[in-house]
């Protein structure tokens, strides 16, 4: 038996104090200059902004997707009553609480359908547009959307989502920064009364947010198990981010009491199994898809998986789940921090990969893949702009939350269990 | 320490020894003592706790299991199973083709495929654990302990096996007490041997009787032949609700089961919206012009299908004299009745069908006229348009002028 291990408190160990001083404003010019940079590279496509604003809307889902698996992340915890996850509880925290930066970046997705002089002119959604829902509009699925997908009603869902995840992020952010001042195991009892409803929010709007912003690209389109297809693979994103960021302080000396290879050995167990629940998801949703048949259902999968389009389907298949499958099923990848990490680098990237496969072939006309270098550019430098810029952005937006805050919850009941924790 | 009760009475030989018992006061001690054990090089021997204490592996030196490479090679083996049994089954054995999909297509066979990997996992984990950990064990030494009841309640315990080819009586009972065992206490082979009880061959006979009485009913019954009606437990593929044809259903306000086409429903590929082609017509009236290709492979096909189709009536040359016309022309000199309702077919040579629009000879063809029945049915479009267009090459070889004759030929009509 090992003796119980003893948390250093020095400010140096269990905060970003004194950790790189110039980060955030490095991040708010990097941000700035990439969402400039990919905005003027998509000003020379000379396409009205189509492929950028797609683009933009990949890397947004990308970082959103982050956002809301460490939320999920953080409920879960609470609604299990998890001791092994305290240690890294905090930062799945910070990562939710950077929703509102995110809540900021939707703004150039929604304000060019408000605004009067554009309206019919959004480069995303052909449902905003003066043709509304189009063509088929006696099939009564069609009215309905017609109906849901109008722009103040968009508009007015948005603002309730942000709302919603905003006070979610910011009560279990709140509540356990404050048990580090006061040491109130009351609240640890309060948020595990919440996390449930939590998880039951999180889910629906989760899935009327992916509803709105991805699966309307295509209006005549629908999988009602879309919105998990996009949860599924956030929390994939979410786990590897939390994985690289732990693994990042660590290096930095953060944390080095606080996380051991038992934590690393369970987030990649989670991090395994958030693969094969997209999995399950990806293919859920193929299977009825393929088997019924249905040309409104079957022509979002064909323009999707012919022609190159069906190479990118490929590289998701093997990149989010067939590879990732084999090599983290073993015990000793997720004790070893150069593998995990290596895993959990690939994961984002491929999840980043299938977000990009999920909106791009939506861009329509001029097809991206038949013409990947339009505009002299080469093909993927808009895409890496604003990865980078809206990246940037968000990760100054969790700078922000985690400053002067302990990245460990000090004083949560459950820390010790936490910290002298073993898997068996 | 060591205390070696007798088990038996005085009368007979104590049963041979079968190994020591040593009691430790906690975790901590028999972690320490484990490590003790593991460096002395004993090989059989356990310790029991009434909960998982961490670090024991490490202390005992117990290697990392086999079981995740078993599992791992079952989940192989169940996605090997269903892959292939589906493929013989769908695919060679019974090809059915359902719902248009093809016999063999793997987005059908992953949901089987992924049962039976679960399965076959399943089945190694389990079965694996217990062989690996050789269960069922209906005898261990420590069993003829009192004292190791408590080890599912608040006991530590360490056991080796008088079988450990490093055992001895006096000096493992050395070892154990200086490692700071509370008590060491020797354990003796059952005086009935280890035997397994027989009780239980008589209930896995038994079982296994059970098991075949089903296979044997169902083969007696496959082999027999029965005045009962057979046993029908699933009605619902067999006996479906359905409509008879023309039969009445309260559902509809019409009160007929069998539905019309929806107004303005046209089923895939059949919209027809090409008047040209489909019709014959041009802005309302009849095409003059072709909506196909004019070209020597057309009117060849053309050719072709006349002769099928038109002669027999019209005549190879289209002169209204084909078998069944010179043939009902025989007849009638005969004055039989019932050909006094008879047309002669047209020879296609009249100024009237020759000055006629192709769209109308089109249109003719499809519908019929008079007592030309309609050949919509028989001949598709484009064939119908390629008669046409041989119908104008042979009433363009009645009026043929020598310019119409390609130069090195005009000379043999001289």
């Amino acid at each position: 038996m090992k003796p119980s291990p003893v948390l250093d408190t020095s400010e140096r160990r269990i905060t970003l104090a004194g950790l790189l001083p110039g980060l955030p404003r490095v991040l708010v010019v990097a941000a700035a200059a990439g969402l400039v940079l990919g905005a003027v590279l998509g000003a020379r496509r000379g396409d009205d902004f189509r492929y950028f604003f797609h683009s933009y809307l990949t890397s947004y889902c990308f970082y959103l997707g982050i956002s809301l698996g460490a939320l999920f992340f953080v409920a879960a915890l609470h609604a299990t009553r998890a001791g092994w996850g305290v240690s890294v509880r905090r930062l799945g925290e910070i990562f939710a609480a950077g929703i509102g930066v995110l809540a900021v970046l939707f703004l150039p997705i929604l304000l060019p359908m408000l605004v009067p002089v554009l309206r019919g002119r959004s480069s995303l959604y052909a449902w905003a547009g003066p043709e509304g829902i189009g063509e088929g509009g006696a099939l009564l699925d069609l009215r309905f959307k017609a109906a849901y997908l109008t722009v103040p009603f968009f508009a007015l869902r948005a603002l309730g989502y942000f709302a919603v995840w905003w006070l979610l992020a910011r009560f279990f952010l709140k509540h356990s920064t404050d048990q580090d001042a006061t040491g109130d195991p009351g609240l640890t009892i309060r948020m595990e009364r919440w996390s449930g409803p939590a998880l039951v929010t999180l889910g629906v709007t989760g899935t009327l947010a992916a509803f709105d912003w991805l699966m309307s690209l295509d209006a005549g389109w629908h999988s009602t198990i879309f919105g998990l297809y996009f949860y599924s693979g956030a929390v994939v994103a979410a786990f590897a981010a939390l994985i690289l960021a732990a693994m990042g302080l660590q290096a930095a000396g953060r944390l080095t009491t606080a996380i051991t290879a038992e934590h690393y050995h369970d987030l990649g167990k989670l991090l395994f199994s958030a693969v094969v629940f997209w999995g399950y998801m990806a293919f859920s949703q193929l299977l009825l898809i393929w088997y019924a048949n249905i040309p409104e259902e079957t022509q979002w999968y064909r323009r999707r998986l012919s022609g190159p389009w069906g190479w990118v389907a490929l590289a998701v298949l093997l990149g989010n789940l067939l590879i990732p499958f084999f090599g983290l099923l073993s015990r000793e990848v997720k004790r070893r921090k150069p593998l995990l990490a290596f895993w959990a680098a690939w994961l984002l990237v491929f999840h980043w990969i299938d977000l990009w496969w999920l909106v791009m072939p939506d861009l329509g006309s001029g097809d991206l893949m038949a013409d990947p270098g339009s505009g002299g550019l080469p093909p993927g430098l808009i895409d890496a702009c604003l990865w980078v810029g809206v990246g940037c952005a968000y990760l100054a937006g969790v700078c922000y939350a985690a400053a002067g805050r302990a990245l460990v919850p000090l004083r949560d009941p459950r820390l010790e269990e936490a910290m002298t924790f073993e898997n068996t | 320490m060591t205390e070696t009760k007798p088990t038996t009475d005085d009368a007979g030989p104590p049963p041979p020894l079968a190994g020591l018992l040593a009691e430790f006061a906690g975790p901590e001690a028999l972690v320490a003592a484990a490590e003790k054990v593991r460096d002395a090089g004993y090989r059989r021997w356990d310790a029991h706790s009434p909960y998982p204490v961490h670090g024991i592996e490490r202390a005992m030196g117990i290697r990392p299991t086999l079981l995740p490479w078993l599992v791992l090679g079952a989940g192989v083996a169940g996605a090997a199973v269903a892959l292939l049994l589906q493929w013989w089954t769908n695919a060679v054995d019974y090809p059915v083709i359902s719902s248009a999909k093809p016999l063999f297509s793997l987005p059908a066979n992953i949901p089987i495929a992924f049962e039976l990997i679960v399965l076959f996992s399943a089945f190694a984990a389990f079965g694996g654990a217990l062989v690996l950990s050789r269960l069922p064990q209906f005898w261990h030494p420590v069993f003829s302990a009192e004292r190791f009841r408590r080890a599912t309640t608040d006991a530590f315990f360490l056991s080796i096996e008088a079988t450990d080819p490093q055992f001895d009586l006096a000096g493992t009972g050395q070892l154990l007490a200086s490692l700071g065992a509370t008590a060491v206490e020797a354990c003796h082979e059952p005086a009935a041997g280890r035997k397994v009880p027989r009780a239980l061959y008589v209930a896995l006979a038994v079982a296994a009787l059970l098991a075949v009485l089903p296979p044997l009913w169902i083969a007696r019954a496959r082999a027999t032949t029965s005045e009962k009606p057979r046993i029908h437990p699933i009605q619902d593929m067999d006996f479906q609700p359905r409509y008879q044809s023309q039969a009445a259903s309260p559902l509809f306000a019409d009160g007929r089961a069998m539905r019309p086409n929806v107004a303005g429903a046209i089923a895939v590929g059949q919209l027809d919206a090409d008047d040209h082609f489909y019709r014959g017509q041009l802005g309302g009236k009849w095409a003059t012009t072709f909506p196909i290709p004019v070209t020597r492979e057309a009117v060849e096909r053309g050719r072709q299908r006349f002769n099928v189709y038109c002669a027999p009536c019209h005549g190879l040359a289209a002169e209204g004299d084909g078998m069944i016309a010179r043939r009902a022309a025989e007849r009638i000199t005969g004055e039989q009745p019932g050909f006094a309702t008879w047309v002669a077919p047209r020879s296609l040579h009249t100024p009237a069908v020759v000055e006629q629009p192709v769209g109308q000879v089109f249109n003719t063809i499809t519908n019929g006229l008079n007592t030309m029945p309609a050949y919509a049915a028989q001949i598709p479009v484009e064939d119908r348009w390629k008669i046409v267009l041989y119908e104008r090459a042979l009433q363009r070889s009645q009026k043929a002028r020598l310019e119409d004759v390609p130069e090195a030929y005009r000379s043999q009509l001289k």
